[in-house]
């Protein structure tokens, strides 16, 4: 569940590419990470349709955020599913380097 | 255009296929391979100057992967190992300004120095890792597949035994 977008003043959404502050509501067992933690994650699937500079719109299948710590650092060893090319121009290319097929 | 009506529509097929053909032909746009060849060439010594670069300040297993035919993001990745967080932010500001000067290329991506230092100069990425990073991370692994690119000084004489 995600509490507060970073960096956005008041927005009420989060979009791609956005740092939000989330709580892990469900957690499998034996993972570094447990249920009810604090943590930062940066946006990466929506369902809700990105429009691209170039004129094209990405809407995926599900919402998907991949977890981050402060230094903008993915805190897992890879990244699942598509991502998309805007997360380089916001600097996160360390994502896009792990991640099988960028859009 | 209305395209709809008979022998209008004729006449407007016609003048595609003449001035179009009947074969798919590929864009326009694309390079010619030679051109592109050129390209490959300049990124590769870019990469490879950067490379020497970071094993002037001494960063360890050093490594230029051809990454191209897997990601269409970028051509060559340049994964190195530095030993310090001090090291990591002096490869990196001596990239910056090689390149800057020597290249006339910025770099985007990490400003500060971090555990996984990365500078993105569009065909040409840098990966800097502390060795627990690199050991957690490994990229090679994931991108086992890319070409390995023999460089032309030795980088294991930088180790002191």
């Amino acid at each position: 569940m995600c509490f507060r977008i970073i960096g956005a003043g008041n927005h009420r959404y989060a979009h791609i590419g956005d740092v939000i502050v989330a709580v892990i509501k469900e957690a499998v067992p034996n993972m570094p990470l447990e249920r009810s933690e604090v943590i930062r994650a940066v946006i990466v699937r929506t369902c809700k349709e990105l429009k691209c500079d170039n004129g094209m719109i990405i809407r995926y299948d599900d919402n998907a955020a991949i977890v981050i710590d402060q230094e903008r650092n993915p805190k897992g060893t890879r990244v699942f599913g598509a991502i998309a090319r805007e997360l380089r121009q916001l600097n996160f290319t360390k994502i896009v380097s792990l991640a099988p097929e960028v859009l | 255009m209305n395209v709809g009506g008979g022998e209008d529509a004729d006449e407007v097929f016609d003048e595609l296929l003449k001035k179009h053909g009947k074969v798919v032909y590929r864009k326009g746009d694309s390079k010619p391979p030679v051109a592109e060849a050129d390209d490959d060439a300049e990124s590769l010594s870019f990469a490879v100057a950067l490379a020497k670069v970071a094993s002037d300040v001494k960063a360890g297993d050093i490594r230029v992967l051809f990454v191209k035919p897997l990601v269409y993001w970028t051509r060559f990745f340049i994964i190195a190992t530095a030993f310090s967080r001090p090291q990591i932010d002096a490869i990196g500001s001596r990239i910056r300004d090689t390149a800057e000067k020597q290249f006339k290329r910025v770099a985007s991506g990490d400003t500060k120095p971090n555990s996984w230092t990365l500078l993105d100069f569009g065909d040409v990425v840098v990966h800097i890792f502390l060795p627990q990073q690199r050991e957690f991370y490994n990229l090679e692994e994931f991108y086992g597949n890319a070409t390995l690119i023999e460089l032309p000084f030795d980088t294991q004489s930088s180790f002191r035994n």
